[in-house]
């Protein structure tokens, strides 16, 4: 739970989010040489040593600041709104930008007051929507590959982030109602942002460049 | 076994933890007791309405049972209401000076995923019948010191107010599920979702982008005054300006303000908090160890008017934090086991109450197999690990030392000079 007080942790979610992310840190002038997608290496340190960054999978990203093991992180809003953790969602950086979508076939109705049946990776946020909209659903969740639950006829339609809609298209569905747009996050820890301001400000600071 | 024995969220405190727990007890205990607090108990429950009337704590939060009279009782989830209550019932003019300290348990499902705590015990403090800015200044001191006096040396506080975002919020119409969305995104910093809230409601655009600087309105006080006393725009806010600098003047004046930083960004967790609010932070530990603020409507759901300001910290969290930085110097008594013969009971026995009065821990067994086996056997036990080991037989007495029993000559000096080694 401790931090220690030197270098600034930063934990990264794993796959899309990282791959983007770790070339637009070059940008901003945060190289780190060691890291390559094969390195077997778990801890990855900047040249100018003051930031350096673990991978781990998407939900872990807010366990950890939250914790303080990490004194902030970088992952979508997706997981964040999917998992919520209590920490600083300081900046929207406009990595990674996609929607989180209903989407379905062509001909599929949201009807008003017929249950419907929904597959999702994100129960969280599905449910919160339909809430919201006063539609009655049954909630499947399921881990991958969400677009087979219609067309097996698992499920009327899904809830999934959808970026440019390639994966619908070639199975045959399309969006029907876009729930909220999604980006990446910087979060910081409560007490890092307060307890290491000399340290996280600078980073936070050209992190904003990304984010405009 | 451990998941038929134990309930999630409830801990037990081992024996070690337990020392430590009782050191920082009696040292926040002689702390406040010094600043003329008087310790007070309060009840583990409390009636459910109290907490739900004046929306302090969500309903889900709490642990509800109904009595045999059919009333709805909650485990008290804060002590504060308890305790404003019993100075309300003791002290009927709201002048007085009332100072009370508590130790206690508090309950909560807390909504926050990674919270598995659902019991914490508390230590605080509550000082009602002054609204002055010492009285904050007391209230803050000790909330430093109370880290301090259990060895951390590494304190900050990070002060807030929370008039500063309701007296802006009143200058609009704004619905309650609206004004808890927005307090949310502000107490998580959240810029681009508030962006996209402020976009999607049409608020005054002066008013929506002194809203957007609230999350960021934290840090050194005199830049925070600096930026604040730009974004006001009622006098109510430039009250609270005011209050906030004549309470830092003070905290400067008597030596604290080193501690001291501020968030605006703060709303509060407890609704009852009316002014200021402050979190206390050890080193880099990841969540605040001690949580308070100034409360001066809550006793008058008991009738009486009167202001109040106080504080409680998390004992568990804050003995975490020692033992993580090895802060917790328990010193344990001796420790004396007595091994005798049923022929040399009585002697033992007064051997055992000497030791005890000079505050030895003395524990007496019969032997009633190989004295030996008796020791190994209880040697390799954790609650015996560093205890020291006589044999008393007719023929003599002998210590257990080097895996050996050794003849000593005199029992009680010999207990007293390994006292001294």
């Amino acid at each position: 739970m401790s931090l220690q007080k030197n270098k600034i942790k930063m934990a990264l979610a794993k796959g899309r989010v990282a791959n983007k992310t770790i070339g637009r840190l070059k940008e901003i002038g945060y190289v780190f040489p060691d890291y390559s997608k094969e390195s077997r290496k778990l801890i990855f340190t900047d040249t100018t040593d003051t930031l350096e960054f673990f991978l781990v999978k998407s939900p872990d990203v807010g366990t950890y600041v939250e914790k303080g093991a990490a004194d902030i992180g970088i992952v979508g809003r997706d997981v964040l709104l999917e998992h919520p953790a209590d920490v600083y969602e300081l900046l929207n950086l406009k990595i990674g930008q996609c929607r989180m979508c209903v989407a379905g076939f062509k001909d599929t109705q949201i009807q008003y007051n017929r249950k419907l049946t929904v597959g999702t990776k994100y129960p969280h946020i599905a449910k919160n929507y339909f809430t919201q909209i006063d539609q009655p659903v049954d909630l499947i969740t399921i881990n991958g590959s969400v677009e087979l639950g219609p067309i097996l006829g698992l499920c009327d339609c899904i809830v999934d982030i959808v970026e440019s809609g390639n994966t619908l298209r070639e199975n045959g569905l399309v969006v029907l109602r876009s729930i909220l747009d999604i980006s990446s996050r910087l979060i910081v820890n409560h007490v890092s942002l307060k307890t290491k301001r000399e340290q996280i400000d600078p980073i936070v600071e050209k992190f904003k460049e990304l984010a405009f | 076994m451990l998941t038929t024995y134990t309930i999630e969220g409830f801990e037990n405190i081992q024996y070690q933890g337990f020392q430590a727990l009782s050191q920082i007890e009696h040292n926040l205990t002689n702390l406040y007791t010094g600043y003329g607090y008087h310790q007070v108990a309060i009840p583990t429950f409390e009636t459910y309405d109290s907490f739900i009337g004046n929306d302090a704590i969500s309903a889900n939060e709490l642990f509800k049972f109904i009595s045999r009279k059919g009333r709805v009782l909650a485990l008290k989830p804060d002590a504060t209401l308890s305790v404003a209550r019993m100075a309300a019932i003791n002290h009927h003019d709201p002048n007085e000076i009332i100072k009370l300290f508590y130790q206690t348990n508090i309950y909560r499902h807390f909504s926050s995923p990674g919270d598995v705590r659902k019991e914490i015990t508390q230590m605080g403090v509550e000082f009602f019948g002054d609204n002055s800015p010492e009285c904050d200044g007391e209230v803050i001191s000790l909330a430093i010191q109370s880290l301090k006096a259990n060895g951390v040396d590494d304190v900050q506080i990070d002060l807030g107010h929370v008039g500063f975002i309701n007296c802006l919020l009143d200058e609009l119409t704004i619905s309650k599920t609206d004004r808890a969305e927005l307090f949310e995104l502000i107490e998580n910093k959240n810029i681009g979702d508030i962006q996209e809230f402020l976009s999607s409601r049409h608020y005054d655009p002066k008013i929506s982008d002194i809203i957007l600087e609230l999350p960021m309105l934290y840090g050194d006080p005199t830049d925070v005054f600096a930026r604040m006393t730009k974004l006001c725009i009622n006098q109510k806010m430039q009250d609270v300006v005011k209050n906030l600098s004549a309470l830092f003047e003070h905290l400067r004046s008597v030596g604290l303000d080193q501690y001291v930083t501020f968030d605006l960004g703060f709303t509060s967790s407890m609704n009852y908090y009316t002014d200021l609010i402050f979190k206390v932070y050890a080193g880099n530990w990841g969540a605040p160890i001690i949580d308070g603020g100034r409360y001066n409507k809550l006793s008058q759901q008991f009738g009486i008017d009167r202001p109040a300001c106080g504080f409680a910290v998390n004992l568990l969290s804050l003995m975490d934090y020692l033992e993580e930085h090895d802060l917790i110097h328990v010193e344990s008594p001796k420790h004396i086991v007595l091994l005798y013969r049923e022929s040399e009971k009585k002697g033992v026995f007064d051997i055992a109450s000497r030791l005890r009065a000079q505050g030895c821990m003395t524990e007496v067994f019969v032997i009633n197999s190989l004295p030996t086996a008796m020791i190994e056997r209880l040697q390799v036990q954790r609650l015996y690990q560093d205890a020291d080991f006589y044999v008393f037989e007719r023929d003599g007495v002998f210590k257990w030392e080097a895996s050996s029993l050794n003849p000593v000559t005199a029992i009680e000096s010999v207990a007293v000079a390994s006292e001294s080694e």
